[in-house]
């Protein structure tokens, strides 16, 4: 008898352990600026707004669509798309969530100074009834999908009337939030902690998610980041410096994930501050001076992927077997026949905290350079002061890192290969200020084509063109790595872009 | 005194204005804020325009104008980042770094108080030999190693404290978040607190050993002696008394010492106060929130000083005699 | 005090360092640290000579050695500290950063003598609204502490120029701004020792004499002032080149291309985690005993200079 009491007393205790609240605190290295989640195209702003808010479509670790908010959608016409919306979800306020709502923050991203850019192409949204919409493009555009995942659709009825957005001020977007998210935020103190609690309402009861109560700390050191997790204060931490990643291999009970992402990281050489960046074979040279491997192999500790070209093997117009090249002999023998056998001096700019080890990759770069003869002066900014000195093109070299937004090789082409022209936005981070038309013409016509045969050549074809033409040097594809403690399920949820689906996380008892 | 006073009062707010000038001509000078608000994406009129919205094209008069003018009413600007008023946010801070500052000054006086004291009246014991010893390596060991050390041992390889952040907070009376008063809080102010004492520790051992000395050399302590009184009472009672007053005096002035090394300690720590604040917004370029630190730590360096002074003259004429007399 | 000894109107140099140097000799730890730190500034002195590597050349900086534990460990006597992250050797790196580390401090501190004497000797010889004046703003930059001021400064420099101009610059306005928030305690010092000997005999009869004041500051009063300073400038050294490293490791200091001791533990920092100590170890170890030396150099030339004190 006693014994069945002691059985029972102690399946009491697991029972209520079980219903105990399970808290998760996360560490990560920055915090979204606003809870308006229109306001900034940033990966934290994205990142929270896939713990509150649900987009129509979200990419899966394959890389492969995933219907969320829309439960299909099917292409009328060349410029038309149906999406059927799922019906029986509430936003956190209790209103029930509709078509409306889709339109309406469709329309809003359209005013969004930050999102304008990638929703442009959407000329307008028609809802068909309660639960179905169309979105009618401008011209033909086969980037529809990947842009739709940008939408996390808001509660019309919360925000409508006091939705103005604004960059430096206090909205109500920017304070109040309601959205059809897993969680749903409680309090939160702008760059130390913030507080959410499940959604007892969530739509998705497929849903493993088991975190009762996120705590989200932004902790902007990668060592003082991992120690947080070593020493137990926080569960999930994420990203992890290269540096520390064998380390943290080796404590128990931690486990890490890493991931190969989409962010190209390169160099520009200013062709119009230097007439040496003009010829070919100098360009040649640089390329072929530099050692990719041996950077990611030491600097990285082999968390990035060396890269020969600007696409990663996820996008389309990524070309296989195009790998870089690094012969230091062949580049002094291109050096002198240019002319520069003896060598010359250039200014290079890098970024000192807004990429993995970026600093590093910059000197170790200047000491590569310097055997050819190219003596470098490298100066590290923080990012705030260095993409002042990036849009006024201050040195001669200067690096970037790029992460495509519609994770698509043509993103890549805009901003970074096109010719720069204030007008149409294209070029903007057009470093090298290299200049070919022919190229212009190849994106702008990938844009509309909607034949993926033909669109893949496309992409290809601009790949090759900038690799025969030396016209940056790619440098590598960065690596994203989480860390978290056993039992906490990391491996399910994250993905290359680095928004996590924490509304899935499964945390093992 | 009158005029003593007047005298102190117009130097102090000569010093602010200063101090509002220089702390305003960073304003546009730090980077562009600009860019850490707009994504990559957006054109450069749409961030011009933005720029005159903000006034950042206006004269450097025309903003100091605006500025001084907000200033006196207690309006230091909008952080870029926080979107709310400068002053509010730091003061949001102000707690975090008082009650580190407090720990460890606490933890100073109940250590440093003792060895002192021992060091002066037995300086010729292996102990204190020991002790000053031990002071002249820490006083030789950067504070920014001392927390790095503190990380690495006590957090990582020993796991006893946590490394960052102030943990739980209680709110105290509605006026402040504080930290005290639980134990996930203390555990937090552990390591902190411990750095900064320990960076502080061999000064003020230091000085207290050698204010001691003099004072045991005094005549009213020779007095006492032959008054025969017990020595406890002679070193605790009398000799301690005097050597608090020109210690505390000293310990004012490293007051600026003090605020120097909590930035150290914040940032390495990530405590959420005023320092780490400070080395936050200079790397986010969030000028109206830097220069309101650099007013609201010189406003507070000229209050005590001011302060300190004040007390110092009225207790002890001669001050004035000495510095003004002449 | 009232009847100065004879030697006190004609100080003789020589006399003086004769007494600190037999002083030296008669005490071990003054000695030790003595050889320490003449060996650091010989080391920093030669260092292009001493350095097993040309930091210069382009071969010096190789990615292929990065990250290799000193030599004991290893067992690769190539490098007998190991490398860097960037594959530099440690040894020659830390060479060239105790040259700059020293060249700081011992310039900043220079500027503070400078500037100290000067003030000092003007504010307590003239005496009146200048000596009130002067001591005013000594107060005043006392309170907000080197530390402080350098953070807000080499904030405000780097803003003026841009981080990119700055990185050129870095040393210059290092040693700038650490020599310019120091000198009230040269200034103040040398200001109390001035009141104390105007009042003596000798200055009396030079000035009845006929000899100018200048002449008086300078070759009459500053000698005798010259134990005090001397004392002080062996513990402000120690505290500039703290400085300096405080200000690195904050990132307001000397460019990672061109490494103090700072900046070298600053970068190591990163490494401390990843198993890679020596790296912030070894220039740390190096600061400290510097540093160390400096201080018991100081405070023996305090006790030994001041008998006064400390000797009962």
């Amino acid at each position: 008898m006693k014994i069945k009491v002691i059985i029972a007393c102690c399946l009491a205790l697991l029972l209520y352990n079980k219903a105990v609240a399970t808290t998760l605190k996360i560490a990560y290295d920055t915090d979204p600026v606003s809870l308006d989640p229109h306001e900034q195209l940033s990966e934290s702003t994205l990142q929270f707004s896939h713990l509150v808010f649900d987009p129509l479509l979200r990419w899966n670790k394959n890389g492969q669509f995933e219907a969320r908010l829309a439960t299909k959608w099917e292409r009328l016409d060349s410029h038309t798309m149906r999406f059927f919306l799922r019906k029986n979800v509430v936003f956190s306020t209790g209103n029930t969530f509709s078509s409306k709502d889709v339109a309406y923050t469709i329309e809003r991203l359209k005013k969004s100074p930050d999102f304008r850019a990638m929703f442009d192409t959407i000329d307008k949204v028609t809802m068909v009834d309660e639960y179905t919409i169309d979105v009618h493009t401008t011209y033909t555009n086969p980037l529809l999908l990947n842009i739709m995942t940008y939408v996390f659709p808001i509660d019309k009825a919360f925000y409508q009337g006091k939705d103005q957005i604004i960059k430096y001020g206090e909205t109500f977007a920017s304070r109040n939030v309601s959205g059809t998210g897993p969680y749903i935020l409680d309090n939160r103190e702008l760059g130390s902690w913030m507080e959410l609690t499940r959604n007892p309402n969530y739509w998705d009861k497929n849903s493993k998610g088991n975190a009762d109560k996120i705590i989200l700390t932004p902790i902007r050191t990668d060592s003082t980041r991992l120690a947080a997790l070593l020493s137990g204060d926080v569960d999930f931490i994420f990203p992890v410096s290269p540096i520390d990643i064998e380390r943290a291999k080796k404590v128990s009970g931690i486990q890490l994930v890493t991931l190969p992402s989409t962010r190209i990281l390169l160099l520009h050489m200013n062709q119009n501050r230097r007439k040496e960046f003009q010829d070919v074979r100098v360009r040649k040279a640089i390329n072929l001076a530099i050692n990719q491997a041996l950077i990611v192999d030491k600097i990285l500790k082999g968390y990035a992927t060396p890269a020969g070209q600007l696409s990663s093997d996820r996008f389309l117009g990524h070309i296989n077997g195009l790998e870089p090249e690094y012969d230091v002999e062949k580049a002094l023998e291109l050096m002198k026949e240019a002319g520069y056998e003896k060598g010359f001096r250039i200014s290079m700019m890098a970024p000192n905290n807004r990429y993995m080890s970026d600093e590093k990759v910059a000197q170790a770069i200047s000491a590569m350079l310097s055997r050819i003869g190219i003596t470098v002066e490298l100066k590290t900014l923080p990012k705030a002061q260095y993409f002042k000195e990036y849009d006024n093109r201050s040195a001669d070299m200067m690096m970037l890192g790029w992460q495509s937004d519609t994770m698509d090789s043509n993103n890549l082409f805009e901003f970074i290969i096109a010719c720069p022209d204030t007008n149409t936005g294209m070029g903007a981070y057009n470093a090298s200020e290299y200049c070919r038309p022919e190229i212009d013409a190849d994106i702008r016509q990938a844009n509309r084509e909607m034949n993926p045969e033909r669109r893949l050549r496309l992409l290809q074809q601009i790949e090759w063109k900038i690799y025969n033409d030396s016209a940056v040097v790619p440098l590598y594809w960065q690596s994203l790595t989480w860390a978290a403690k056993d039992g906490v399920n990391i491996k399910d949820i994250v993905n290359d872009q680095n928004y996590p689906h924490i509304g899935d996380l499964f945390i093992e008892e | 005194m009158l005029i003593f006073l007047l005298r102190r009062l117009l130097q102090a707010c000569f010093v602010m204005i200063i101090i509002s000038l220089i702390s305003f001509s960073i304003q546009d000078k730090l980077g562009d804020p600009v860019q850490q608000m707009v994504a990559m994406t957006v054109s450069p009129e749409e961030r011009n325009q933005l720029r005159n919205e903000l006034g950042l094209n206006d004269g450097f008069l025309i903003q100091y104008w605006r500025f001084a003018k907000g200033a006196i009413q207690g309006d230091l600007g909008t952080s870029y980042y926080y979107k709310e008023p400068a002053l509010d946010v730091i003061l949001e801070k102000l707690p975090a770094t008082l009650e580190l500052a407090f720990c460890a000054i606490l933890i100073v006086i109940l250590i440093a108080t003792p060895c002192g004291v021992m060091a002066a009246i037995k300086p010729k014991h292996i102990l204190s030999r020991l002790l000053m010893v031990t002071s002249s390596i820490g006083l030789s060991v950067p504070i920014f190693i001392v927390a790095i050390l503190m990380v690495y041992i006590f957090s990582i390889e020993l796991n006893i404290a946590p490394s960052f952040g102030r943990g739980q907070t209680t709110e105290v009376l509605g006026l402040w978040e504080s930290g005290l008063f639980n134990k996930n809080g203390l555990s937090h102010l552990l390591l902190p607190s411990l750095s900064l004492a320990i960076a502080l520790m061999p000064i003020f051992v230091r000085l207290i050993r050698a204010e001691m000395m003099d004072v045991l050399q005094s005549e009213y302590i020779r007095f006492a002696w032959s008054k025969g009184l017990s020595a406890r009472r002679i070193y605790f009672i009398h000799a301690l008394k005097n050597t608090m007053l020109p210690v505390i005096t000293v310990g004012g002035i490293q007051a600026g010492t003090l605020v120097a090394y909590t930035i150290l300690t914040e940032t390495i720590f990530q405590w959420p106060g005023m320092g780490f604040l400070f080395m936050d917004s200079v790397s986010r370029v969030d000028t109206p929130l830097v220069s309101a630190y650099l007013i609201v730590v010189g406003g507070i360096f000229v209050i005590t000083n001011t302060f300190v002074d004040l007390i110092y003259g009225l207790f002890n004429p001669t001050v004035r005699l000495a510095s003004h007399g002449l | 005090m009232k009847h100065p000894k004879k030697d006190l109107t004609h100080p003789i140099a020589g006399s003086r360092w004769n007494h600190i140097w037999s002083g030296v000799v008669g005490d071990k730890l003054a000695m030790m640290a003595l050889i320490i730190f003449v060996f650091y500034c010989l080391v920093a002195l030669l260092a292009p000579l001493v350095a097993p590597y040309d930091v210069s050349d382009p071969a010096f900086m190789d990615l292929l050695n990065s990250e290799l534990p000193p030599s004991w460990i290893s067992g690769n006597s190539q490098f007998l500290l190991g490398t860097d992250a960037q594959g530099r050797d440690l040894l020659s790196v830390i060479l060239y950063g105790t040259r700059l580390s020293l060249t700081i401090g011992i310039c900043a501190v220079l500027i503070q003598v400078t500037l100290g004497i000067c003030i000092g000797l003007v504010a307590g010889y003239l005496g009146g609204r200048i000596d009130n004046f002067l001591m005013r703003c000594a107060d005043i930059q006392l309170s907000f502490s080197n530390m402080m001021v350098a953070i807000v400064f080499l904030a405000i420099f780097q803003s003026l120029f841009g981080m990119a101009r700055y990185q050129q610059l870095a040393m210059v306005i290092l040693i700038l701004v650490i020599g310019l928030t120091e000198w009230p305690l040269f200034a103040r010092t040398i200001r109390a020792s001035v009141l104390a000997e105007k009042q003596q005999e000798y200055v009396d009869a030079a000035r009845v004499m006929g000899i100018s004041s200048k002449r008086i500051m300078f070759r009459h009063i500053l000698p005798n002032t010259l134990s005090p300073i001397l004392v002080i400038f062996t513990v402000q050294i120690a505290n500039a080149i703290v400085a300096e490293a405080a200000l690195s490791f904050l990132g307001l200091g000397m460019p990672a291309t061109e490494p103090s001791l700072g900046s070298l533990i600053s970068e190591g920092f990163a490494y401390m985690f990843a198993g890679s100590w020596w790296i912030c170890v070894i220039p740390s170890i190096t600061l400290i005993i510097l540093i160390l030396a400096m201080n018991l150099l100081g405070d023996w030339l305090r006790d030994h200079l001041n008998p006064r004190a400390y000797k009962d």
